[in-house]
Formats: C-alpha cells, structure tokens, sequence
C-alpha cells in the first residue's frame, strides 16, 4: 500500500484515539466524583485514625499541601494517575496499579476465553439461522439462547462445579496450586460458565443473525449470486468481520461484568474477586484502580473494533 | 394455475387486519408467556404485600431442616433453617420490584427527556449524549456498582438509581433516532405550520403515537436487568441481605448445600430468575418484533 | 427448421404473498417471450408492470418472500437445454380454507438451495445479468478488477490468475474505461456511476454468456452518461455479437438498442413483436398502451404538436385487484362502443395480427 493510501486510515485512527482519550478522562473524572462525594474522600481515610480531630486533619492536609478545591484535589489526583501512581491500597498496602496488573492478566485469559466460548456457540446458531429462515432448528435454538441468557451465572457455576467435582474428580478451589500440566482443567469451567452465562448470547446472535440478512439482502450479494460467485465470500466482511468485532467491542462491559461473579463463584484469582473484596473492606485506591483499568480494557476493545472497521472498509477512510 | 389467482380477490385493508394477525406466531408466543409472567409476579407481589402466604417466611423451624419438594405442605420444600421456600420465593420479589420500577422511571423519563433535546433540537446535546451513552458503557455495570458500594454503601434503592442512571442513554439514544426518523417524514414540520404548539406535537404526536411501544420495551428489558443486578448484588452479599429474603442471597445460602448433592434450595431461586428474566426479555422482544414490525421470518 | 430460441418464457407467473393484505400480487402474470440467437429483446413498460421481476425469475434470484413462480423458462444454449423453473413449486406450502389462503409458507432455504444447484453453471456463465444502480451493486468491500477476475475464473476457462488480470483489463478496455490499470485496483466507492456501470458490463461480459440480462442498465444515472451507456452497448452489441434481454422503463433506450419489443402492463404482455413496427408512431396495429407510451416521450415533435406533454391518465394497475377484462380498460381511451361490453369483462389474447407481431387487444379482433 502506498503512503497516500494509509494516510487517511492513520487519521481516522488518531481521530479514534483522541475520542478514546476523551472519553477516558470523563472516565477518571465520574470516577473522581464518586470518591470526592463519598463519606470520608480517600485522604482523610488513609488519615483516618492517625489524628485526633477534624480540625487537626485539616491543619495536616494543609501541611502537607494537599489541595482543598475540589478542582485542585482532581487535578492533582489525576496527574498522579497519569503518571501511573493509582496509590497504595488500604487493605495490604501494597501499590494498587502492580497489583491490579498481575490479577487482571488472569481476568484477561477469563473474559478472552469466555468470548471465544461464546462465539463458537451464537456464530454457528447465526449463520444457521440466517441461512435456513423459521425452521425447527432456529427456533428451538431460539428458545435456547434465551433460556441461556437468563440463566443465574453464579446457578450455573455451581451445576458445572458440582460436575466436575463429582464427575472428574475436579476442586476449582484448587487453582494457582496445582500443577502446570493440568492447570487448564482448572481453566476451563470458569471460562465456560462465563462464556455461556455471561447473558449476552441471545443478544449477540440476534445482532449477528440480523446483520447477515440484512447483507444477503444487499445489492452486491444478489449481483454475486447472479454471476455464480460464492456469496459467503462476498459477505465475508460486511456481513460477519465488521458484526463479529462490533459485537465483541461492545460485550467487553458484560463479560467483565460477569466475571466479577464467576470469579467469586470459582475462587478466581482475579479482578472482579478483587473489586468484591475491596467493595466489601471498602478500599477505596483498589477498586477505584480496578474500575479505570475495566474502563481502559473496554475502551481499548471499542478502539480495535474502530480499528478493524476502518482498515476492512475502505469507505471509511473517504467519507 | 387456477387455485392460485381465485383466492386472491380477497383483500382487506392493511389497517383493519389486528396487529395479533400481522405478527408471527413465535412472537404471539413469546408475547403471552412474557405477560404471563409479568402477571405472575405482578399477584405474587400483591399476595406478599398483604402477607398471604403459606408460611411465615421467616419462621425457623429445626426440625424440618432442608426438606424436600412437598413435604408437611411446604410445596417447595424449606431451606437450611427450615424456612418455606415458596414464601421465601413470593416475598423475595420485593426485593427488586419497587426498586426496579423505579430504575425504569429513572431510566424512561430522563432518558426521555434527554432523548426529546437531543432529538427535537440537535446539535450540542445529540454530541453530548453520544458521548455520555460512551461514557457509561465505557463501565462494566456491576464494578460501577461495586465502586459506589465502596464509596457509598448504599441500599438496594440506591443501587437501582444507578442502574437506572446507566440505562438513561439507551433510551435517549432511542427515542433521539426515533424523533430523527420521524423528522424526516416531515410531519413534524407540517404539525408547526400548522400552528401547534411544541409541547402537543412533542407529547402527543411524537411521545404518545410513536415511542410509546419503544417506551414500554425499554421497560420490560429494564425491569430484567434490574432483576438481574438486584439478585447477581444480593448473592455477592450487597444487596438485599440476610434474613431479609431475596432470589439473589437465597442461592447463595442453598450454596454449600448445593455442593452436597442438596439442590432444591438453591435451584428453586435460581430457576425463579431464569424464568423471570426470560418472561421480560421474551415481553420485550416479543413486543419489539410485533410493535416495530419486524417481523421475524 | 428453425432453430430453438435461446430463452423461451411460456406462461410465466410470479407472485409474492402478502401477508398483511392475505392475498398475492400478481407481479408477473402470464408472460410468453421468445429470445432468439443474436437478437435483443427489449422489454418496455412503466414501473411495477412486473419487467424486473421477469428477469429475476430467469435468473432464479426471487427468494426472500412467500410466494409462487410456475411456468416455464426453457434455456437452450450450445451446452444447455433446461427448464429453469422445474420443481421448484415443491417448496412451497399454501393451507387454505374455503375460498381463502390462510398461509403460504415457503421453505426458503430448500428453495435457494435448490435453485443455486439448478442454476449451477447457468448463472454468469450461460445468462450473465446487468443490473441498476451499479454503485450499490458492486461489492464496496472488493476492487471491481478483483471484481471481474473472479468472474472470468468462475465462467471462463481460464483459471491462471494472471490471464485472468489480462483478460479483465482487456474487457475494461472494451467497455472503454480510461486508464483501465489504475481502475483495475479502485474500489467501487472511488467511481462514478458511470464507471461503475461499465465496469458492471465488463464483468457481464467477461464470462461470455450466450445471453446477457440488462435490467434497466441506465436507470439511476445522469442523462449524459445514460446515452454514453447506451451508445457503448449499441456498439459492443454490433462487436461482440451477443444474444440480450434489455430492459428499460425509457422508451429511447428500447429504440436504440432492441430489434425485438415487449411492451409490458400489469404483468402481463400487451404487445409484441419487432422494434420497428412497434416503436414506429403511425402503423396501423398498436395497442392503446403502446400508442399512449409513445405518445408520452418527451421530444421535440410532441411538444411542438400539442404544446404540453402527455401523460398517461390513471395510475400503475394495482397487481393485487387486477380487474375484469382487459387490464387496461379503466385507462383506454380507445374503446369503442363495439368492443366495450368485451374490454370491460373478458381478457383478451395476445393475437397475432401480423406476422411476428402481435397485441392483446379487442380493437383487433375481427368479431
């Protein structure tokens, strides 16, 4: 591809950026509100119990030259955490943003595979279904995904626990110290309770099953069907590329969502086991951490998808 | 060739035919039994507000620990503390069904009223929605949520404001596509040279002829996510909490019980939930297919 | 004896069922038409008078509604004889009661399936087709050179990927786009219309079909291109030689291009025969319809004769309620008190009133 060709993708995709970065300082700011307004702001409570009153507390803050506006505090506190220092947390008192980037590497495996799960299971019942109009097959399939995406994942998570307690002699409490030959046995139940419970799969193929009639119905596919082409081929990439990366951007919120609660079903060393003990010990830097980090993840999935989009479509870069 | 053209002399008038007879037969399916369970709670809710239930679904009784289905009346059989699970079950649905009405209320008026700025005058606010509807799906709901237990340690009332809040930008981004597509039609225009004022042609015209299929589907599936959040937060152990009965902190407590080959109590709950949120997807895409006329084919 | 025609319509109907108004519309409803080798059929009428769907039946590419296609399309090529609507009544279902269809259910996928095997090796390589609005047309997704090598490596015998390229950029040649190598690479997106619709003709006329389907190939485009267009098919028609089914809502585009003439109504033929008898204002046997589409051309004669143009009064034929007698009665303006009791009531037959020419008008019926 020739530079002229490339420069109006880079565009888009700086002008992709600069809208992620925007929406990632909202992000830091509504984060920012919700300690700012909460009963004892994040630097009283790490003053809590050291001073003897009020009066003295702030005489200290003022001391040590922490901001009082709340402009100033946001500042300040957002300065820190661009330069990576989200604070130290309350409980273990060890750095949150090391902490959070070691468990969100086994909460990245858990959704990552959880979205692969559940693409394997709605792509095909979409492709079918798009393909074969109100048949037996769509519509029991049909009723199946809607009974799946109203399943209690954490109901489901006992069921699969329960199997492979019973049936395979399996304890997912047993994770991290188990061996490394059949670690992914422990892998695997969470990753699939997650995938298919995360409730977003009649959704997911419905978008799909729509986008694809929508395509067969298009001009060009009935021009490629006339001139004997394949039409999958055709519809490849609006039909199934641009859908499947969209889907996948937009379910990141839902499955990290769920994950909070599979991992705690599981015992999984993760983010969202970690968001539900800092709300439990009420840990302010931790779960204010892990929220930008779940932000930045989804922002990030929304920016490939912009990324895909425009690479694959090459009106994007004209319009 | 015959049979075919003879009958096609029968032609009634697209309007006269009931939307019933233009939708499918799976929708008129999904439909009903969305009703039906909306009926279901909607009496199961009654008869726990006037305290009509078979038993006290607080009363412990030792000696009938985690009985089964249909033991000495309990039709559903009792929990770990001898409590009846079909009470526990009726009267769990208070947990969530004020406070999911008014995560509906929150979400269907100011998403309304959002979705009428951005869509009746444009400009500014339909930038400034997109990037609050970003904005809030830039969170996944329940760490948002777990962050304002932290910060909070808010009721499930509270809780529901939230959920609510976060739904405000589906709607509006909504009804701000439905009034733009109305805009187009001309009829808008048509209705101001006509001399109305913007209030009837905002409330009548736009509000009650044509978003109020798109008004009651949001609030089917508002309702299935408040159930939702209401129960995956009660099982985490921040929402409703102990002995205060809901769906949610019911499967939790039938939980190690489960892992002994004990099921009933924690799959009664359980199978309540499925069914409930399926009932108000089923409702609202039902609605969707047959209101929208999108037929599925 | 004569040889076979290459396409031979008998007795074609196609309606779709619509569920709301419980009753088919008749789009095509008894078509009988005959293409020859090395002849052009041009097919004329206003919209909705069932032309497009004519040819989209042809090509078997009717699928998404309910409905009915029965008749026959025999296909006869050097290397295919075949009925293109056998069996496929089998898929579908209509439960009536008496005097009433409840339902028409038709099983999509068997039928599409079904089709696309049948139409297996008929498709651009026997009939290619040329449809509207090229742009959209197009895959936007792929580079229309890439576009037209893939059709001659599916049609043609060539399969070596490079011939294939020079061959593509041979018809993009013919089709006299400039600067063939550069567009060779350009999306769709990145052409005008007109380009776009020649490169469409290139590809329909890269696999070398025996006939070639034009459906409304100028409709969507601007005027000065539209007779760019068809001076380039009049042209290619004379040096590729090819046998085509063109189908226009503009009378001048027939004219130009067409030795045969439909004139099409209400999904039916109302007139038939060769271009120069039919689309000449003055002989002696025309059908009403004809005369007043001629009559609504908008050039320099008629407005100096009559100072205004003339429209045809009354609306398109609603295909759903298609009334007694002739179709055309309740538009007529040539019905004499003879014939009236005969239009108003009772169908006539396409009739032959000349050798190779025939109206489906009681005016022309001796009684």
């Amino acid at each position: 591809m020739k530079l002229s060709a490339i420069r109006p993708i880079l565009l888009l995709i700086c002008k992709e950026l600069a809208i992620a970065s925007l929406l990632l300082l909202g992000v830091s700011f509504i984060v920012f509100i919700i300690l700012f307004l909460s009963p004892g702001d994040p630097f009283s409570l790490l003053l809590k119990g050291q001073m003897a009153s009020d009066t003295i507390g702030a005489g200290t803050r003022e001391a040590l030259g922490v901001p009082t506006a709340w402009y100033a505090q946001y500042l300040s506190w957002l300065s820190n955490i661009l330069r990576g220092n989200f604070g130290t947390s309350i409980r273990t008192g060890l750095p949150v943003l090391s902490e959070v980037i070691r468990v969100g590497i086994n909460t990245l495996y858990l959704t990552i595979g959880s979205m692969l799960v559940t693409l394997l299971l709605a792509v095909p019942i979409a492709i079918l279904s798009a393909r074969r109009g109100m048949t037996v097959f769509n519509w029991t399939s049909t009723i199946f995904t809607y009974i799946v995406s109203a399943l209690p994942v954490f109901w489901f998570g006992y069921i699969v626990i329960y199997i492979s307690m019973h049936q395979f002699g399996l304890f997912p409490l047993a994770f991290g110290s188990s061996s490394q030959k059949i670690g992914w046995l422990y892998f695997m139940p969470p990753v699939l309770v997650l995938g298919i419970g995360n409730g977003t799969i009649s959704e997911v193929v419905r978008y799909l099953r729509e986008e694809m009639e929508r395509v067969f119905s298009e001009d060009y596919i009935r021009l490629a069907r006339a001139k004997g082409a394949s039409i999958w081929k055709h519809s490849l990439k609006e039909g199934f590329l641009i859908p499947i990366t969209e889907i996948i951007a937009s379910k990141i919120p839902f499955i990290l969502g769920g994950a909070v609660v599979v991992e705690q079903v599981f015992n999984w060393p993760g983010m969202g086991r970690m968001a539900w003990q800092a709300a439990q010990d009420r840990d302010y830097p931790l779960i204010m951490g892990i929220t930008i980090v779940a932000a930045i993840i989804v922002r990030l999935g929304s920016l490939i998808k912009s990324v895909v989009y425009i690479i694959v479509n090459p009106r994007a870069s004209q319009e | 060739m015959k049979r075919y053209s003879q009958y096609s002399t029968n032609v009634s008038d697209f309007s006269d035919v009931p939307f019933w007879k233009k939708a499918g037969t799976m929708d008129l399916v999904y439909v009903s039994y969305g009703i039906f369970i909306v009926i279901l709670v909607i009496v199961s809710y009654i008869l726990g507000a006037f305290n009509l239930l078979p038993f006290d679904p607080h009363e412990i009784n030792i000696k009938l620990l985690m009985a089964p289905p249909k033991t000495a009346g309990h039709i559903l059989g009792t929990d770990f503390m001898g409590r009846d699970i079909l009470s526990r079950l009726i009267i769990g649905i208070q947990a969530y069904f004020l406070p999911g009405l008014l995560a509906i209320a929150i979400a269907l008026v100011i998403g309304t009223c959002f979705g009428i700025l951005a869509g009746y005058w444009g400009g500014g606010f339909d930038t400034a929605i997109t990037y609050i509807n970003n904005l809030l799906n830039s969170f996944p709901r329940l760490v948002l949520i777990l962050l304002m237990v932290a910060a909070f340690k808010p009721d499930i009332y509270y809780i529901m404001v939230i959920v609510g809040i976060t739904n405000v930008p589906v709607v509006a981004s909504l009804i701000k596509g439905k009034i733009q597509f109305l805009k187009q039609k001309y009829f808008i225009e048509a209705a101001t040279a006509l001399g109305l004022k913007n209030r009837i042609i905002i409330f009548k015209h736009i509000l009650w002829h044509n978003c109020r299929s798109v008004l009651i589907i949001q609030a089917t599936l508002g309702m299935a996510e408040a159930i939702l959040m209401e129960t995956s937060l009660s099982y985490l152990g921040f929402g409703v909490q102990e002995p205060i009965p809901s769906w949610g902190n019911m499967v939790l407590s039938g939980a190690n019980y489960f892992m002994q080959g004990k099921f009933w109590p924690s799959t009664a709950p359980a199978l309540a939930i499925l069914f409930t949120i399926m009932g108000f997807h089923l409702l609202g895409d039902g609605l969707n297919n047959i209101l929208e006329m999108k037929r599925s084919k | 004896m004569s040889i076979a025609p290459v396409l031979k319509i008998e007795n074609l109907r196609t309606y779709f069922y619509s569920r709301s108004k419980e009753a088919f519309i008749r789009s095509v409803d008894g078509v009988n038409l005959e293409i020859d080798k090395g002849e052009t059929l041009g097919i004329v009428g206003e919209s909705g008078s069932g032309k497009s769907i004519t040819a989209l039946s042809t090509m078997g590419l009717i699928s998404a509604e309910p409905g009915v296609i029965i008749g026959k399309i025999r296909l006869t090529t050097e290397s295919v004889q075949k009925d293109l609507l056998q069996d496929l009544n089998n898929y579908v279902k209509i439960n009536t009661s008496p005097g009433r269809i409840m339902e028409v259910y038709k099983d999509n996928s068997g039928w599409q399936k079904y089709t696309d095997r049948m139409m297996r090796g008929i498709r651009g390589k026997e009939i290619s087709m040329i449809f509207q609005n090229p742009k959209v047309s197009l895959n936007p997704f792929i580079t229309i050179g890439k576009q037209i090598t893939e059709s001659i490596m599916l049609n043609t015998p060539i399969k070596n990927r490079n011939e294939a390229k020079d061959r593509a950029l041979y018809w993009l040649e013919q089709v006299k786009i400039d600067s063939p190598r550069l567009r060779y690479n350009n999306n769709p997106h990145g052409l005008s219309g007109g380009m776009c619709q020649r490169a469409m003709i290139a590809m329909a006329l890269s696999s070398e079909p025996s006939l070639l389907v034009a459906d409304e190939p100028t409709t969507g485009l601007d005027a000065t291109i539209q007779s760019k267009i068809v001076s380039l098919l009049a042209e290619l028609k004379s040096s590729v030689g090819v046998t085509a089914m063109l189908i226009s809502h503009d009378i001048n585009v027939i004219m130009e291009l067409s030795d045969k003439v439909a004139v099409m109504y209400g999904g039916t033929v109302l007139e038939h025969g060769p271009a120069k008898d039919i689309l000449t204002e003055g002989s002696l046997y025309k059908h009403p319809y004809t005369e007043a589409l001629l009559a609504s051309i908008p050039n320099e004669q008629h407005i100096r004769e009559k100072g205004y143009l003339q429209a045809i009064k009354g609306d398109v034929l609603d295909t759903i309620n298609i009334p007694e007698g002739c179709r055309f009665h309740a538009r007529c303006n040539k019905i004499t008190d003879r014939t009236r009791e005969q239009c108003e009531h009772i169908e006539p037959d396409l009739k032959e009133v000349f050798p190779g020419h025939s109206v489906r008008c009681w005016l022309f019926v001796d009684s």
